[in-house]
């Protein structure tokens, strides 16, 4: 086999570089549910690449669909294109509930080293300095899903040490006694038979990180071109573990990247 | 013949009144009947409660507008085309609301629950975030889960054992009930008899959960038309109150089979038309207050435009809609 054309500094821009990141995370056979944005353009380009076996499910209620024109939105028309299955929420949260999807792409305002996600506000709770839009799936998806990938923009105040609100549970997570009482438990307590997996890796702007399967805690994976390790401690507000870092980041190969803008999205949705 | 059901879009929101549990039906951007949701501001309802599994620019409107004092579900925006539901987003931190925060497969369990009759369905979803941190029941903190609403449960959520097969932590949340269910499809029959083409989000649950059915329909056809598919219907005409005959009733959100979402005009409404209360009050005035009829609003939007976000009668979607920057 011959060894990847990969693209060149300058010739590829970011966004490409994070959907084949993306996309290298989905494996052939896998039920990926996915979210809009980068998450179904990666999705949708390791179907075209290493898994085209894989199954597509939208939360509004399609399953195994296989859109020819890229979905602006999970409840569009384009997503039920060619589907085995189009039904509603129900049927599907049922069947991500029931243990049946193997890997979830989320984004996320910020995130703490165990992988707990926020989208829902910044500061307190009650009286908030920034409100986001809310849940949305985010928290049956990581909670019930075998693996999830977050994409996310890589800033000091995003990777906090705690989040202000945990609208997504990640390895370690919030547990009340009977009085209301907090403490910070392991996921696979609180889950117990019914744990399936959760966090796996976090795509950003400037690295991959994953997660000790052990701690549970976030670890830097790989740096993207052009970035130092320096530069993602940098904008990382925890003490990040950056022992186990392996290299680079693969960039897309210009296969890919024609592949992203020519066939998947050749109008600009999200890839400009 | 004009059908016994039928009502017009001034009459259909009349039927919602002030202080009632209100369920606008659709996903974020599609099959939303939003020419009902602009007559709810236009008549200047108050202190509904919005419940509902997939709010979007309906309850950022709403919101806007003063017409809600309870939201409870889980995402406000409009996906690719406003990360955040503004009007939303303001009224919570300036604390105009109370906002009872879920997930979202809890709240579409919610609308099961009540659309089977029971009081509270189970699931898994959820554990160890603060969506289940009993701090952060904001009805309760506000004294009003006493009971004495009976739109309003005694408990946000219970967390429980599970009693059969020791799967351990159980999440029960309690059925939503609501008086009043508007929903928007492409198809009705002259009886009321429900048709969803494509995705049917959690629309079902949904008419199913209110005590009364408003559905609005792209067009109303004659029930036999619809009975020789029964499969492809999802609510008999007995279980809807009234139906409304509304083309083009879903935009600036897209119904399946007949036309796109309008990026271009939510896009505008995220960035000039909602960032600010005044941003808001301005797009109100020229989108609302300052609009007669469903007929004025379609002139106004235009027809190049609406022809252009119409679907592709095989595809299903517009094939003519600029979507991105290519």
């Amino acid at each position: 086999m011959s060894s990847p054309n990969y693209a060149k500094p300058g010739d590829y821009k970011l966004g490409a570089l994070m959907v084949i990141a993306a996309a290298r995370e989905v494996r052939d056979n896998e039920i990926a549910f996915a979210g809009t944005g980068l998450p179904m353009v990666g999705i949708m380009a390791a179907m075209r690449m290493h898994a085209p076996n894989a199954h597509l499910v939208y939360e509004a209620g399609t399953t195994d669909s296989m859109p020819i024109s890229l979905p602006s939105s999970v409840g569009g028309p384009r997503c039920g294109h060619k589907a085995a299955v189009i039904s509603g929420m129900a049927d599907v949260f049922g069947m991500l509930q029931s243990g049946w999807v193997d890997l979830g792409f989320l984004g996320g305002a910020e995130i703490d080293k165990y992988g707990n996600v926020n989208c829902t506000c910044m500061g307190d709770y009650k009286h908030p300095t920034a409100r986001f839009p809310g849940a949305g799936g985010n928290p049956d998806i990581n909670a019930l899903a075998k693996r999830t990938v977050y994409i996310m923009v890589q800033e000091k105040r995003r990777f906090s040490e705690q989040v202000s609100y945990a609208t997504s549970p990640g390895w370690r997570v919030k547990w009340w006694d009977k009085d209301g009482k907090m403490e910070w438990v392991n996921r696979k307590e609180v889950y117990g038979k019914r744990f399936n997996g959760g966090p796996s890796a976090v795509i950003t702007d400037m690295a991959v990180f994953r997660f000790d399967q052990e701690t549970g805690i976030m670890y830097l994976d790989t740096v993207h071109p052009g970035q130092t390790i320096e530069d993602v401690k940098n904008n990382v507000g925890f003490d990040l573990d950056v022992s186990r870092c392996s290299g680079e980041t693969p960039p897309p190969t210009y296969e890919q990247l024609d592949l992203l803008y020519n066939e998947i999205d050749p109008e600009g949705i999200f890839l400009p | 013949m004009k059908s016994k059901k039928q009502i017009s879009i001034q009459e259909a929101a009349t039927e919602i009144k002030n202080g009632d549990a209100v369920i606008v039906a659709g996903f974020v951007l599609w099959r939303k009947p939003m020419a009902i949701v602009y007559e709810m501001v236009r008549q200047q309802k108050r202190d509904l409660q919005l419940l509902g599994a997939n709010p979007g620019v309906d309850c950022d409107i709403l919101i806007g507008a003063g017409c809600v004092k309870i939201y409870e579900s889980n995402y406000v925006g409009h996906e690719l085309f406003g990360k955040i539901g503004n009007n939303f987003a303001r009224a919570v931190k300036a604390g105009t609301i109370i906002c009872e925060d879920y997930g979202h497969y809890h709240g579409v369990l919610r609308l099961e629950a009540a659309a089977m009759g029971v009081p509270f369905l189970p699931s898994f979803s959820c554990l160890g975030t603060d969506l289940l941190n009993p701090e952060y029941d904001m009805l309760g903190q506000a004294g009003l889960r006493d009971g004495s609403n009976p739109r309003i449960p005694r408990e946000k959520f219970k967390i429980v054992t599970d009693p059969f097969y020791g799967d351990g932590n159980v999440v029960l949340v309690p059925a939503a009930r609501a008086d009043v269910c508007i929903a928007h499809v492409r198809q009705v029959g002259d009886q009321g008899t429900v048709r969803i083409d494509g995705q049917r989000y959690a629309d079902v649950e949904a008419m199913k959960a209110a005590k009364k059915v408003i559905v609005m329909a792209e067009e109303i056809v004659p029930e036999e038309e619809l009975r020789r598919d029964p499969a492809a219907n999802v609510l008999a005409g007995f279980r809807v109150d009234a139906i409304v005959e509304c083309p083009f009733g879903g935009h600036p959100g897209g119904v399946y089979g007949c036309y796109d979402a309008d990026g271009a005009f939510l896009t505008n409404y995220n960035d000039n038309g909602s960032r600010t209360q005044e941003d808001f009050e301005r797009f109100a005035q020229e989108w609302i207050y300052g609009i007669k009829s469903h007929d004025e609003y379609l002139d106004k939007v235009g027809a190049s435009r609406l022809m252009n976000l119409r679907a592709n009668s095989s595809l299903k979607w517009s094939t003519t809609v600029k979507r991105g920057v290519r």
